[in-house]
């Protein structure tokens, strides 16, 4: 695939992307959340019973999706690769205060343009930290940041993840009365199962054709002046942004698109902690190399880290919810706010400890 | 020729990069193809004559030599 053929495609993915994610809404998922990475890995942890919020509880089909899209799109191109062994549990650490910082904001960098194609100015704050983070991870790859190699591994560790999804997949169809469901709330509102898997296996099979990442996308346009990465992120928002202006111009009432601060859905108006849960977000993902999206299309070719990633996000949303760390439509929580700090801590020091010298001899 | 070296972190493709400018072969960091790889990381391009005029470096995953249909891997340590 020559570089332009490679725009194009991450273009037309990101514009086919955008527009799943609007029909989503429009089939029944919460508005400006046709897909969110931390939302619905959160509320995949809920219908698990890692936690206890009645209303974000849901093994979303589409996470089960994007696992098994990639999964089998690796497969098919022979892209398939077990790996892993890099520093796995600084990544489980990295994972779980990603997440912190997701639900500090209310959406992964995903829901944040999916937010802004929804006119919710709010996310334009949480943008502006998402920025201001991968500029601070970027400050600790030019130091030499490292979590250092990654090691072949056999198939089956490689399969675990797409394995794993199989199997929610089977509870879902199989066995719901074990698990826990939403009536009230986001986790109740949900396009039908099988639209769902079928979103997600597309969205899964695009990202892991164009190495579609959301914080891939700025880091190299910094980095390199690189813009193909970010012109999937801008597709997304521009093909999001016609849909729900077509969507709201057909049904008014249900208002798909709305400028503006206020009464956005699954969304709160504190401008400084939108902007620093993002700024966590961001700089824990560069860190990691990818965002929650890039995390499970990884987990999905077979890469161990991202699942332990994976596992650190499922992790940091059953913690955000059992001990008030998550924000709601009201605000953010005082618990929220001092987890995100002790987050963007760790995440300095994990950078620091991490910083790669290279062996002087003689 | 122009040769395309895949690493396991950004820190080691700063360092090839560095060894380069060092041995003053004209290399410059850039995203992995995607023609190369699915991994999203940072590579060094560089311009030499033989293959064997680049360093090697413990962080290196792999090196391929641009064609005009695509790459040919070289050399490989995963």
């Amino acid at each position: 695939m020559n570089k332009s053929r490679e725009k194009l495609w991450i273009i037309l993915a990101g514009a086919v992307i955008g527009v799943i994610a609007s029909a989503l809404v429009l089939l029944g998922n919460p508005k400006n959340m046709g897909f969110c990475i931390a939302c619905f890995i959160r509320d995949t942890a809920g219908g698990l019973k890692l936690h206890s919020a009645g209303v974000v509880q849901y093994i979303r089909p589409e996470i089960i999706g994007i696992i098994l899209g990639s999964f089998l799109l690796s497969l098919t191109r022979k892209e398939f690769s077990p790996r892993g062994g890099s520093s796995p549990m600084t990544r489980l650490v990295l994972g779980f205060f990603v997440m912190i910082g997701c639900l500090m904001f209310l959406g992964c960098p995903f829901r944040m343009i999916l937010r802004l194609a929804g006119g919710d100015l709010n996310a334009l704050l949480g943008l502006v930290g998402f920025a201001a983070g991968i500029v601070c991870g970027i400050f600790y790859l030019k130091r030499g940041y490292s979590l250092k190699r990654t090691y072949r591994l056999p198939a089956s560790e490689g399969a675990a993840m797409p394995a794993v999804a199989v199997v929610l997949l089977i509870l879902l169809l199989a066995f719901p009365s074990l698990l826990a469901f939403s009536e009230s709330g986001p986790g109740s509102m949900r396009a039908a199962l099988w639209i769902s898997l079928l979103a997600g296996l597309i969205v899964g099979g695009l990202a892991q054709y164009t190495r579609l990442c959301m914080v891939g996308g700025i880091r190299d346009a910094i980095l390199f002046r690189e813009f193909k990465l970010l012109f999937g992120f801008i597709a997304i928002f521009a093909s999001a942004l016609i849909m729900n202006l077509v969507f709201t111009a057909v049904k008014p009432d249900a208002a798909y698109f709305s400028l503006g601060f206020e009464g956005q859905p699954v969304a709160h108006m504190d401008g400084v902690w939108n902007a620093l849960g993002m700024l966590l977000t961001g700089f824990a993902c560069v860190l990691l190399g990818g965002c929650p999206l890039r995390q499970l299309v990884l987990a999905g070719e077979g890469n161990s880290d991202s699942a332990l990633t994976v596992v650190g996000l499922l992790l940091g949303a059953a913690f955000a919810h059992n001990f008030g760390l998550a924000s709601s439509a009201a605000g953010p929580t005082d618990a929220g706010k001092i987890a995100v700090i002790i987050g963007i801590v760790v995440v300095i020091l994990i950078g620091e400890c991490n910083i790669a010298r290279n062996k002087k001899k003689g | 020729m122009i040769y395309i070296a895949t690493f396991f972190s950004h820190y080691g493709a700063m360092h090839c990069k560095k060894l380069c400018d060092t041995a003053g072969i004209s290399a410059r960091m850039m995203p992995v193809p995607r023609a190369l790889s699915s991994s999203c990381g940072t590579c060094v391009r560089m311009e030499a004559d033989r293959e064997d005029l680049l360093p090697r470096t413990e962080e290196m995953e792999q090196i391929a030599l641009e064609t005009e249909t695509g790459y040919q891997i070289l050399f490989s340590n995963f």
